[in-house]
């Protein structure tokens, strides 16, 4: 039974050893074919996993649920990582060695993202955080004659290495106050009693630690490094893949383990995401490199999802799933338009509308969904943050400053969106010469194109998805 | 007065070594000394699981303390193989050389 509770993770790491081995039995095979192979295989786990019924039971003594909310995130990751998987294969010549590897990292990457969406405990917490951390920082440090690359890899250590220390000291404080580890004899404890000063700082510890995975303040600081200096494919799995993970924690420990004493962390909270909203706008105004652009923009949105789970209503916890799902096909997209063209700088996109109509659509498209321009489906997601925000404020007043600098920091990010709009559709290309796009390309900025505008027009399905996956905490 | 070592004795000492280990991120600018500092971080809390555990009688806070201790033997690996793929490539593991990304 508990095997059966974690087949995809299992589907997940036999592929990510099969593929270690293929350079073993197959050397010089071709690698674009395997990657464009492995994304089809994890298309099917991932139109498998809708099979799985969700249960209210628990398996390995507590510590796993394969509750309505692990399926959805674990939906959206193997979605993000059959994008990745596509990405590494056109990133084929840009990797010296070792693509069969670059897979498996992402593969066993993924696999501690789905554990990731299951987690009821901190022992597990911990174990499946790291698991996708340190392998992060392989894939980060991955084109490893690079310098930028490797910088990249450095920092993304120290900081992950310290905000490691940090959730894990404040687990030893959680563990220590209540003698538990389990998220639900958590709640049932703090319910029944009070919570004396060395649980709040182990609560305020852990809540700092996994910001870190969200790029929240305080340690949003090696986002824009890492962003520009990991290779694309990896940038683009941070964005969606790890950030998601991130808030699959922060929902699960936050609201199914410490909701009894919200009133401590939803303050924290309010101003860690309106500290985070202005960091990540205000920084972006400058940049010239588009994945620099992007880290911050990343920090930015982390902000505008923060907002929802300070809300700490139903809705809120609802739009920040909305927001996710809505957010992967839109950075995929933007990530693909920039491994086509291959060039990072906002300069080399000008005239990208001429030189590529797909590409130009795609990332135009991209930008103006992360800038949140309706009928898009970035609009309505940012409308339903911003409607529980609106919401908490008719009990505790200082969400209206929130909303007011999520609203403020939605017209900052309109100034630099539009400013790669501009180089796509105004400026005049220095280089005219047509870019080829591969057929798998193609697809993926079809499906992402196609989720940005269906999902801003029929918002119903995954609505309900989000609905029912948030569902499970229980909050009015 | 007796002078016996109870639970607080183990957490001033623990909350000491997290206190030095980001001490040490903060101060020191060279790489492998701050993987130490952050090394030093997850001992400190180690001796607070431990000591927790010890004196509650639960022994989850062992477990966990087992996990850490297999995770960080991870973490080292991985850790010094990309400082020491960065020396080959810059010469330096200072952290104020790593500026080739600004704006």
């Amino acid at each position: 039974m508990n095997l059966y509770a974690t087949q995809l993770e299992c589907l997940l790491v036999i592929l990510g050893l099969g593929t270690l081995l293929t350079d073993a039995f197959r050397p010089g095979g071709d690698r674009r074919k395997l990657g464009y192979l492995l994304a089809t295989l994890v298309t099917i786990t991932l139109l498998y996993s809708f099979t799985l019924a969700p249960t209210a039971d628990t398996f390995f003594h507590g510590m796993y649920r394969l509750d309505s909310f692990a399926l959805f995130f674990k939906r959206l990751f193997l979605l993000a990582t059959a994008f990745v998987l596509l990405m590494g294969a056109e990133f084929v010549e840009r990797f010296e060695t070792g693509v069969a590897e670059f897979y498996a990292l992402v593969l066993l990457a993924a696999t501690g993202m789905l554990v990731i969406a299951s987690v009821n405990d901190f022992i597990l917490l911990f174990v499946a955080l790291e698991l996708v951390t340190i392998t992060f920082y392989i894939l980060t440090a991955f084109l490893r004659r690079q310098v930028q690359s490797l910088e990249a890899g450095t920092k993304y250590l120290i900081l992950g290495a310290l905000s490691s220390g940090f959730t894990v000291y404040g687990i030893a404080y959680i563990f220590g106050t209540t003698g538990t580890t389990n998220f639900d004899k958590l709640a049932t404890l703090l319910s029944a009693g009070g919570s004396g000063s060395a649980f709040l700082l182990g609560m305020l510890l852990v809540l700092t630690g996994l910001g870190f995975k969200v790029a929240s303040v305080p340690f949003q600081i090696w986002a824009p490094d890492v962003y520009q200096g990991a290779p694309t494919p990896v940038t683009a799995f941070l964005a969606v893949g790890s950030k998601a993970a991130g808030f699959a924690l922060l929902l699960r420990v936050m609201l199914a383990g410490l909701l009894p004493v919200s009133a401590v962390w939803m303050p924290v909270l309010l101003v860690l995401a309106a500290a985070t909203l202005g960091y990540g706008n205000l920084g972006a105004i400058s940049q010239r490199n588009i994945k620099r652009l992007l880290g911050y923009s990343s920090i930015g949105h982390a902000g505008y999802m923060l907002m929802g789970l300070a809300a700490g209503n139903a809705l809120g916890s609802q739009a920040v799933l909305f927001y996710l799902g809505q957010y992967a096909f839109t950075n995929l997209c933007a990530f693909l338009v920039i491994i086509a063209v291959g060039r990072e700088e906002i300069a080399d996109y000008a005239g990208l509308g001429k030189r590529s109509p797909i590409l130009g659509a795609a990332l135009f498209l991209a930008m103006a969904s992360l800038a949140g321009i309706p009928p898009l489906s970035g609009f309505f997601g940012k409308f339903q943050l911003f409607a529980a925000v609106i919401e908490a404020a008719q009990t505790n007043w200082h969400y209206y400053i929130l909303a007011g600098i999520g609203a403020g920091a939605v017209v900052v990010s309109l100034y630099y969106y539009f400013n790669v709009g501009r180089a796509i559709y105004i400026e005049e290309a220095k280089d005219t010469t047509p870019i080829p796009v591969s057929l798998p390309v193609r697809a993926g900025l079809y499906v992402c194109m196609l989720a940005m505008i269906g999902l801003g027009i029929y918002q119903q399905p995954l609505v309900e998805a989000a609905t029912l996956a948030a569902g499970i905490f229980g909050l009015k | 007065m007796t002078s016996e070592i109870t639970l607080n004795h183990y957490l001033w000492v623990s909350g000491l070594l997290f206190a030095l280990g980001i001490a040490g991120v903060v101060i020191r600018r060279n790489a492998l000394v701050i993987f130490m500092a952050l090394e030093m971080n997850l001992n400190a809390a180690n001796l607070a699981l431990i000591a927790f555990s010890k004196y509650n009688k639960i022994v989850d806070g062992q477990v966990l303390v087992f996990f850490i201790i297999a995770i960080a033997a991870a973490e080292v690996a991985v850790g010094l193989a990309i400082i020491v793929a960065l020396f080959k490539r810059k010469q330096t593991v200072s952290v104020n050389e790593l500026n080739s990304m600004r704006l």
